[in-house]
């Protein structure tokens, strides 16, 4: 079913935050309509890149998608980039319904809340197990909630691209997948999933493309099932990771010990 | 198919019917404001000249609703809902619940560019205080940005300059109080607070500060929101988090500064109201920037009634009244807002 839906070109792409430099000359293709999935050490550069994505980083180089500038003068109309953070602000007294119409603030304008937009946010919050909390306060949510509550906002706002900074960290494992699940709903519908993540073996279960980052380079982008038998993915953890393949033969990343 | 339960299970964030009450609350408290006093004037009486009925009052009750009370209630009005604003809105914009506009240095330097004028040898500068006191605030709010270092970096630095700057503003302040003694008087009055000097000049000028500063704060209300979040989370909804809070800080800064020139420095109304709005709707969202208004009218319209009738004929600084009321209410709710959240 894959039609073509192009792609976001990044070349050359350098940030530094004060002297250092975070990301060191940076190119690589990020495919429309398929999940990315950053992988590498702490510190290796994965925020920074999403942030640049973003449009939050100043940055030399280029971004190009389908051939234009995303950040020049002729682009950003109609561009609509979800971004979920590791750790977000979150604010005291506002409820969870309150919090994900957020999202619905550039489709809708600010404070609209239209009736569309509260069937969309309670589709949604249905999605992701919310349905009946959406009284309460976020800032009285458990760790797995608030994060549901961010994907939710993140669902809500409809995006074309959505940015996922280690999504699941906070999950328990039954709503890792389910959370996991209704991102990866999102790409029937064209959008592209940009995520950082820290557990390769679910990095290997939902992406389709990995790209392996340390020390704000890249040391491999490719297939998903290619890059996680690769040499560079251990090399990028100093070779303290072992790959072990299921009888499915799905594969299992797990820490190896000295 | 879409049920009724549905829609209403997502239900509208902010209930006007809210605001529409308190707008009615401001209008009985003015219309009493405007009646009480050593001269009393009864309701219908005071109606009637409002809107100019048949039957309306002449001669001195007429002067004393029309020139002298009126003016001084919308003094009220102005200052009260300037302050109150300015305060919820500094709140957000610092993630900080006891930011108000006196902390970041807006009032102290409002209040030394006033000092200024007033104690200036040409005693014509005295026409010019309400640039001076805006002048003063703005350049204090400037200085505290320039002292904390990176714009908006850090926002408990930012704070903490503010509070920097505030101190050496009043420290100089009481400075020129002293060598300009002749002057104590007038600089001490208007530094207490209070809505005496209202009259119909004072009332036009400061209305068009005030209406223009709040009325791009509640423009930008609901876009407020978004700054309770991160940066990066307000980008991806469409806002420039940078530049939504320079635009807020500098309308806030008008505000506060247009309200402490036209009335002097009046304490705790930046804090509480808009402490009690949201403890007693247990909402955060800055939709509800015109009922912090209305609500910061109200409860600054009653402090000056009681500052004008309590030891009638004199009258206490409405300072005062604002701290001895504010103080133990603001400390209800927050007992409330620790139990609710409990």
């Amino acid at each position: 079913m894959s039609t073509d839906l192009g792609k976001i070109v990044v070349t050359d792409l350098t940030v530094r935050y004060g002297d250092r430099e975070v990301l060191k000359d940076i190119s690589l293709d990020i495919l429309h309509g398929k999940w990315t999935c950053l992988v590498g050490p702490n510190g290796a550069g994965k925020t920074t890149f999403l942030r640049t994505l973003l449009g939050m980083a100043p940055y030399a180089g280029s971004i190009q998608d389908n051939g234009i500038e995303v950040f020049g003068s002729q682009s950003k109309k109609g561009r609509n980039v979800a971004f979920v953070p590791q750790q977000p602000h979150i604010p005291q007294g506002m409820s969870v319904a309150e919090y994900v119409m957020l999202g619905r603030s550039k489709r809708d304008g600010w404070g609209k809340d239209s009736r569309v937009s509260r069937q969309y946010v309670h589709k949604v919050l249905t999605e992701t197990h919310l349905f009946g909390m959406q009284n309460n306060m976020v800032s009285q949510l458990s760790g797995g909630e608030m994060q549901r509550a961010l994907i939710a906002r993140a669902l809500a706002q409809q995006p074309n691209l959505i940015l996922l900074d280690e999504p699941t960290s906070a999950l328990d494992l039954h709503h890792q997948i389910t959370v996991l699940n209704s991102i990866e709903l999102l790409k029937e519908d064209g959008v592209t999933v940009i995520s950082t993540m820290h557990d390769l073996t679910l990095a290997a279960m939902f992406a389709e493309r990995i790209i392996v980052i340390k020390d704000g380079k890249i040391l491999l982008s490719g297939e998903a099932n290619d890059v996680i038998h690769s040499a560079e993915l251990k090399k990028a953890y100093d070779n303290r990771i072992d790959v072990h393949t299921l009888s499915t033969g799905r594969p299992v990343i797990v820490a190896s010990k000295d | 198919m879409t049920t009724a339960t549905e829609r209403d299970a997502i239900g509208r964030i902010w209930n006007w019917r809210i605001t529409a009450f308190c707008c009615a609350i401001l209008f009985l408290v003015a219309v009493a404001a405007v009646s009480f006093g050593p001269i009393s004037i009864s309701f219908t009486q005071v109606f009637k000249t409002l809107f100019n009925l048949p039957g309306h009052s002449t001669g001195i009750d007429r002067t004393v609703i029309l020139q002298l009370r009126l003016p001084r209630v919308i003094l009220g009005i102005l200052v009260g809902s300037s302050l109150a604003t300015s305060g919820a809105v500094y709140q957000t914009v610092f993630h900080n619940p006891l930011a108000d506009p006196y902390l970041l240095g807006a009032a102290s330097g409002a209040g030394l560019g006033a000092t200024i004028a007033l104690t200036s040898t040409h005693h014509d500068l005295a026409g010019a205080l309400p640039v001076f006191a805006f002048i003063g605030g703005v350049l204090a709010v400037a200085a505290s940005f320039l002292i904390s270092g990176k714009f908006f970096a850090d926002p408990n630095t930012l704070l903490l300059s503010g509070i920097a700057v505030g101190s050496f503003a009043t420290a100089t302040q009481t400075y020129l109080q002293q060598r300009h003694s002749a002057e104590l008087r007038p600089v001490y009055s208007w530094i207490l607070g209070d809505l005496t000097s209202a009259n119909w000049g004072v009332v036009k000028w400061s209305a068009i500060y005030i209406a223009l500063a709040l009325a791009i704060l509640i423009r930008i209300s609901k876009q407020l929101d978004g700054l309770l979040l991160s940066d990066e989370e307000a980008y991806s909804l469409g806002i420039n988090p940078k530049r939504l809070r320079m635009i807020a800080v500098a309308a806030a800064t008008l505000a506060t500064a247009t309200a402490v020139s036209a009335s002097g420095l009046i304490g705790f109304v930046g804090i509480v109201v808009p402490h009690l709005v949201r403890g007693i709707t247990h909402r955060v969202t800055n939709r509800s920037l015109p009922t912090i208004a209305v609500v910061g009218a109200t409860f600054l319209v009653l402090a000056d009634l009681g500052a004008r009738t309590l030891l009638s004929p004199a009258e206490l600084p409405i300072g005062v009244i604002t701290a001895f009321v504010g103080a133990p209410f603001f400390l209800f709710v927050l007992r409330n807002r620790r139990k609710a959240s409990a």
